[in-house]
């Protein structure tokens, strides 16, 4: 049985070098697939994935499991994210097209999917910036509508609004198709 | 539901993009570290910041010793400063008394000694004048120096005559013993007639504590003219020693 994060997190308040690294692991993808796709460059994005981690590595021994590990972990990179679209705008990176995955099917359906994708990567993009944030938060990092809202610094209500309203265009863009 | 369910599936689709090798590299060795280093001082020092507190500690030693040893030599002057208050009981011994205590015999010797070296050490005069001085005291000393000891007059003239024969045998000798021979013998011929062009060579092949002393002994006795010709030779040879106060109100005032 894995052991949660916020032992692992203590652990490494401790001086355990190696809780860090089992934390990192499994986390460093979805926190870094959720900076990248908030920011439109790469580069920045990786200083950013950077900066959250030293943040985290920093507050070893302040920090308290007062909530999941994994919602003080996105309000760190929301508050890093929220500095810089000050400092920038908003704006989402673009997704590499010859990245997609493609279907395994027959040429005229992997073409199709390949388009759904594009449209899919599009339209968040797309999204304005609060709604494309509700949408990563609970796609890559797992959050609840609740733990989004805790992350963002905003209420239920908001969070839900925002995470229904990213739903609902990202659908509508993949179904033009 | 759903939808929500058909969207996260198409989510999932996109590249899994991953942090690159030397941003993971980076943030580990970041990581070991910090595990390294236990939860430190409220104020930590990072950074630059990091030397400050070594080069303090260097700067208040450095500091400390260098006060000490301008205090030390501060010390000469406080002696120089007591000398007129002590002035009295010396004279007393050049009164015409045939047997001094023994031990009035040997404590401003040793007092005399003490205060030479420490003089010597820390108002050491320019080479060249330590040359002048001491051709000076290779020539031949004049006739009848003028009363400038404060050592008791019979005890010393056996000392005298001892270092006399010394001299002669070894030829040249420090310049401290003669300086303290030329004085003393001063002290056991008063009555000699003394010249001005006399006093003012032994007084000035003696130390500066001792010189002074001479002037102020001179001043004393009424010689005024000679004792402001020694004063002037005085500050001509040592232009930095500070002349105790009590020597230099005394010429004011006239």
């Amino acid at each position: 049985m894995e052991a949660p994060d916020e032992e692992l997190m203590l652990a490494y308040g401790r001086g355990d070098a190696g809780a860090f690294e089992t934390l990192y692991k499994r986390h460093r993808g979805p926190v870094y697939r959720f900076v990248l796709r908030a920011i439109k460059n790469r580069s920045t994005a990786e200083e950013l994935f950077q900066e959250v981690w030293i943040r985290v590595i920093e507050a070893r021994s302040r920090y308290a499991p007062q909530a999941r590990f994994t919602t003080w972990l996105y309000t760190i990179a929301h508050n890093l994210l929220v500095d810089h679209w000050r400092r920038k705008g908003l704006t989402l990176v673009q997704l590499d097209e010859e990245q997609l995955v493609a279907a395994p099917d027959n040429p005229a359906r992997q073409a199709e999917a390949r388009e759904a994708l594009a449209r899919l990567a599009q339209a968040i993009e797309a999204l304005p910036a609060a709604q494309r944030e509700a949408f990563l938060l609970h796609e890559e990092a797992g959050l609840s509508v609740a733990e989004i809202a805790a992350a963002t610094g905003t209420n239920d209500e908001a969070a839900k609004s925002r995470l229904r309203y990213a739903m609902a265009k990202l659908k509508a863009a993949v179904d033009d198709g | 539901m759903a939808d929500e369910r058909e969207i996260s599936q198409r989510y999932r689709e996109l590249p899994r993009e991953e942090p690159p090798r030397h941003l993971d590299d980076a943030i580990l060795a970041a990581a070991r570290r910090a595990a390294e280093t236990r939860p430190a001082p409220l104020v930590v020092p990072t950074g630059r910041r990091r030397w400050y507190f070594p080069l303090a500690a260097a700067a208040v030693i450095v500091l400390a010793v260098a006060v000490t040893v301008h205090v030390e030599r501060q010390q000469p002057d406080v002696e120089l400063a007591e000398a007129p208050a002590q002035a009295p009981a010396k004279r007393e011994s050049f009164t015409p008394d045939p047997k001094p205590a023994p031990s009035q015999e040997r404590a401003p010797a040793a007092t005399a000694d003490s205060r030479e070296l420490r003089a010597k050490r820390d108002t050491e005069p320019p080479a060249d004048l330590q040359k002048a001085q001491k051709e000076a005291q290779k020539a031949p000393s004049p006739p009848a120096p003028p009363p400038a000891a404060s050592a008791p007059a019979p005890a010393q003239d056996a000392v005298s005559g001892t270092r006399e024969s010394a001299r002669a045998d070894v030829g040249a000798k420090p310049a401290a013993p003669m300086r303290q021979e030329s004085s003393v013998r001063a002290s056991s011929a008063p009555s000699a007639a003394p010249s001005a062009a006399g006093a003012l060579g032994a007084l000035a092949s003696s130390s500066p504590e001792q010189w002074l002393q001479g002037i102020d002994d001179l001043k004393r006795q009424g010689r005024h003219d000679e004792a402001e010709k020694q004063l002037a030779e005085f500050r001509k040879q040592y232009p930095n020693y500070r002349i105790p106060e009590a020597i230099t109100e005394k010429f004011e005032k006239r």
